[in-house]
């Protein structure tokens, strides 16, 4: 492939591919993202591919592997374009039916297409599922467009045109006011303007810059940089790119976690390409720019997503952060000015450019503009990736696209922004999706991460997981983070195991605030987020724990007591049957009992009763 | 020659050279700022955030420890408001409930005024000040002694669990390491762990002149940065 040296090499080659495209006629999408490869996608592709061989359709219609369409849920999901149809739950044998029926003869296969659990209707057209077409899909939507392996299809959808305007139209400075103008605030929890970070490191004296794409992604749940960038690498590279030519960078980091395979190896390939095609190294489009770019592996600790720790680990020290009190901006890798964003932020960059910044600024509320990826999981109908301009309410998100409650259950509360971020309880769900928002009412966007609670989960064993897995994630450099989150944990577990004092809630209270105010880094100061929101919105369940020893949602074991309904029992002994601690005892057809002394409440019978006659107290 | 900057701390105007840091500048000018993980002539870390204090940039004040903070020209520190000594008390406390067997600890809580610990005893034998590590690292180059694991786990340990020939049994280790001097009664039993009151004759001074340096006793437990200047 030849190298592509000026501006005119790279439209030439996007009208030969287009030129190209013009002889399929179908294209069927078919995901091949981590979630839908846990649904074993790579047999359908196979499948797929099989039989398209053996109809010698294989050069009119184009089989393309993408990255998450955000629907893991449904998957394996195969798309057919131009008419958008939409299969879900694929398995390789449907391959056949597929081939046969839809691409020869235009037939949908009812079997396959999806049921909208709130109607109970099946819908053919993917814009016309409730869980799409509800969003502003600005980024997740180009993922359709690319396979990941192929620097072709994301030139084909006018990749790289918005590095090419940087390098031959704009000056750094344009570029930097461009972005500043747009409003574009870091993607990754702190909500920092991408254009002052930009700003900063331009000023900054030094002959080496550094520009880093964090995909250290880690908050529980959360999985939208994996998917940006194992879905459509180039957008990040190029938003890196555009990012090291405003800043005067000339080498670049993409960190990402070693438990993203994928996406190390889609970064790794998209790094080559545009290497082969002299998009990265030295005279980018026959400019003075040079810059390069490397995929570092992290090991997965949780602390190194924050960017000191993680330049100390880029470094190949141990991950821990340092204090910050001299931005990275200026003194960050190597001691060197560098700029830090995450995958998302780099991935609108490119649109910002070429859309303008107006049109990114026309989204959003008046602090926070464009638009955000939000993980949507927990206890509602539809999960998934779902991308929402800022500003629409958590409303719309849980009820709107989640599609509400599952189980006729109502919906409690929702956990946003991960480890950092708080819960926000139903009447809080009228406010929008806004940094500032968000953190005023006590919780963050944080990375953007929204697990939905039902009146099944107790939000003090809520605190007590998110405790936990922050103190197995500290790095325990400093105290208040190692002794405060230990301590915290301490009180929580008292209070879920019935010896909760109401003296230890205050106590809990100030630590958590003193743990916010003095850690030394991002995790242990929003540590007690948790906790502080859980105590400021729920209240009354810490109450009902140490006052009344009662766990209202019957999930803390030592609070709880397992019994059979007389009523409702048929005396069927399957319980008796499945119980491993041999606590439950009965004749055949007579009313069956549990022995709460050997009763270890794991919930198996529960579980296993047919006629709902095992019940929580 | 030094280049002077001036800061201020608690409403005087110090002059001070550039490059240093404020927990340093505050000894300097017997300004008492506790600290435990400081070590003049070993870099800081910031690891036990006692020394924090109160840094106030256009009437916004936010809270920092003062070894890694380095003086900067107009800079406005408070290093005793009742917002930094309520945090401090409370990370004293976080230490002392942790290990209570130490003289320099105990009196690191007496001197930030921790009366009562209202967390369960441990009787732990470190507190991750990582002075040891620091010490070993950077003052004889030795690298016999680092921390490993992160979180609960994360321990001071020598290479591979054994006494390596690169170590040069300069003891240094133990000298600086706070948990080397026991309590005056002697070693606290486990069980039987207190909050020890014995330095009654410098609660006053604890109290009364919690902001200035009068040379306390509290201080020699740790070798607090004050001693070590002259």
């Amino acid at each position: 492939m030849p190298r592509l040296s000026t501006r005119e090499d790279l439209e030439l080659m996007e009208k030969r591919i287009l030129h190209d495209m013009k002889k399929i006629n179908k294209t069927l999408i078919v995901c091949g993202g981590t979630g839908c490869r846990a649904s074993r996608s790579q047999g359908v592709i196979e499948a797929l591919n099989k039989e398209l061989l053996e109809h010698k359709m294989d050069s009119k219609i184009h089989l393309r592997v993408t990255g998450c369409h955000g629907f893991c849920e449904q998957g394996p999901i195969v798309v057919i374009e131009p008419d958008n149809t939409f299969y879900c739950h694929v398995k390789p044998e449907d391959a056949h039916d597929i081939v046969i029926k839809t691409l020869l003869n235009d037939e949908i296969i009812n079997k396959i297409l999806y049921t909208d659990p709130v109607s109970g209707e099946k819908i053919c057209k993917e814009e016309e599922i409730p869980f799409y077409h509800m969003q502003d899909r600005q980024l997740l939507y180009q993922n359709h467009k690319v396979n990941p392996l192929s620097i072709e299809d994301y030139i084909s959808i006018g990749g790289f045109s918005a590095l090419s305007r940087v390098i031959n139209n704009m000056s750094p400075e344009e570029i930097i006011h461009e972005i500043k103008v747009s409003g574009l605030r870091g993607r990754g929890g702190g909500g920092f303007p991408t254009g002052r970070k930009w700003k900063e490191c331009r000023e900054a004296p030094s002959d080496e810059k550094y520009i880093i794409c964090n995909a250290d992604e880690g908050d529980p749940g959360a999985y939208m940089d994996r998917c940006l960038l194992e879905g459509n690498p180039y957008l990040v590279l190029e938003g890196m790119m555009i990012g090291a030519y405003a800043t005067g960078a000339q080498k670049g980091y993409i960190y990402v976690r070693n438990e993203y395979p994928l996406a190390v190896k889609h970064a790794r390939h998209a790094v080559q390409r545009a290497r082969k095609l002299g998009l990265l190294g030295e005279n980018v489009f026959g400019s003075s720019f040079t810059f390069d770019v490397d995929v570092a592996r992290g090991g997965g600790a949780f602390v190194c997503g924050e960017s000191t720790a993680l330049m100390a680990s880029l470094e190949g020290k141990v991950g821990e952060p340092r204090p910050k009190d001299v931005h990275t901006v200026i003194d960050g890798l190597w001691h060197k000015p560098t700029t830090l964003n995450n995958v998302e932020t780099w991935a609108n960059i490119p649109s910002i450019i070429l859309k303008g910044a107006k049109w990114f600024a026309s989204k959003g509320t008046k602090g926070s503009k464009g638009t955000k990826i939000i993980a949507l999981t927990g206890r509602i109908k539809n999960t998934g990736l779902v991308e929402v301009a800022m500003g629409t309410t958590i409303n719309s998100v849980v009820f709107g696209i989640g599609g509400g409650a599952i189980d006729g259950k109502s919906i409690k509360a929702v956990q946003t922004g991960g480890p950092s971020g708080g819960c926000l309880p139903v009447d809080k769900f009228n406010l929008p999706i806004d940094f500032d928002v968000l953190y005023e009412a006590g919780s963050m966007i944080g990375s953007g991460g929204v697990v939905v609670m039902d009146e099944s989960s107790c939000m003090v064993d809520v605190a007590k997981y998110f405790l936990e897995f922050l103190q197995d994630e500290s790095c325990g450099m400093c105290t208040p983070c190692n002794l405060g989150i230990d301590r915290m944990l301490e009180i929580v577990t008292d209070i879920t195991e019935g010896h909760g004092t109401p003296a230890q809630l205050n106590l809990l209270e100030e630590l958590a605030d003193t743990v916010n105010q003095t850690s030394l880094c991002g995790l242990g100061k929003t540590a007690a987020n948790p906790v502080l929101s859980t105590l400021n919105y729920f209240r009354k369940e810490y109450e009902e724990h140490i006052n009344n020893k009662k766990c209202p949602a019957c999930v803390c074991k030592t609070l709880i007591e397992y019994f059979i309904d007389s009523e409702k029992c048929t005396g069927c002994s399957a319980c008796m049957h499945v119980c491993i601690h041999e606590a439950i005892s009965g004749n055949k057809k007579e009313v069956h009992i549990i022995d709460p002394v050997l009763c270890q409440k794991c919930g198996i019978c529960k579980s296993e009763c047919k006629f709902e006659a095992i019940r929580v107290k | 020659m030094l280049h002077y900057i001036t800061i201020n701390i608690d409403g005087a105007d110090i002059k001070t050279p550039k490059g240093v840091s404020v927990l340093d500048t505050a000894i300097e000018y017997g300004i008492c700022i506790p600290h435990l993980c400081h070590v003049p002539g070993l870099s800081d870390i910031g690891a036990c955030r006692l020394c924090i204090v109160e840094q106030i940039t256009n009437s916004h004040s936010k809270i920092t420890a003062s070894c890694t903070l380095s003086v900067q020209d107009g800079m406005v520190i408070r290093s005793n408001t009742d917002k930094v000594r309520k945090l401090r008390h409370n990370i004293a406390e976080l230490l002392i409930a942790k290990a209570p067997n130490s003289r320099a600890i105990q009196d690191i809580a007496v001197r930030c005024g921790v009366k009562r610990v209202r967390y369960p005893f441990r009787n732990e034998n470190c507190v991750l000040c990582g002075r040891c590590v620091r010490a070993c690292s950077e003052l004889w180059h030795a690298n016999a002694l680092g921390f490993i694991g992160r979180g609960k786990e994360r321990h001071v340990e020598r290479p591979l669990n054994i006494r390596q020939e690169f170590c040069k049994n300069c003891g240094y280790c133990i000298q600086l390491c706070p948990m080397t001097i026991t309590p005056c009664d002697g070693p606290i039993k486990p069980g039987k762990e207190y909050l020890c009151g014995n330095c009654e004759s410098q609660l006053i001074i604890a109290e009364e002149t919690s902001e200035k340096c009068v040379w306390c006793e509290l201080g020699k437990g740790f070798n607090c940065a004050r001693y070590s200047q002259c």
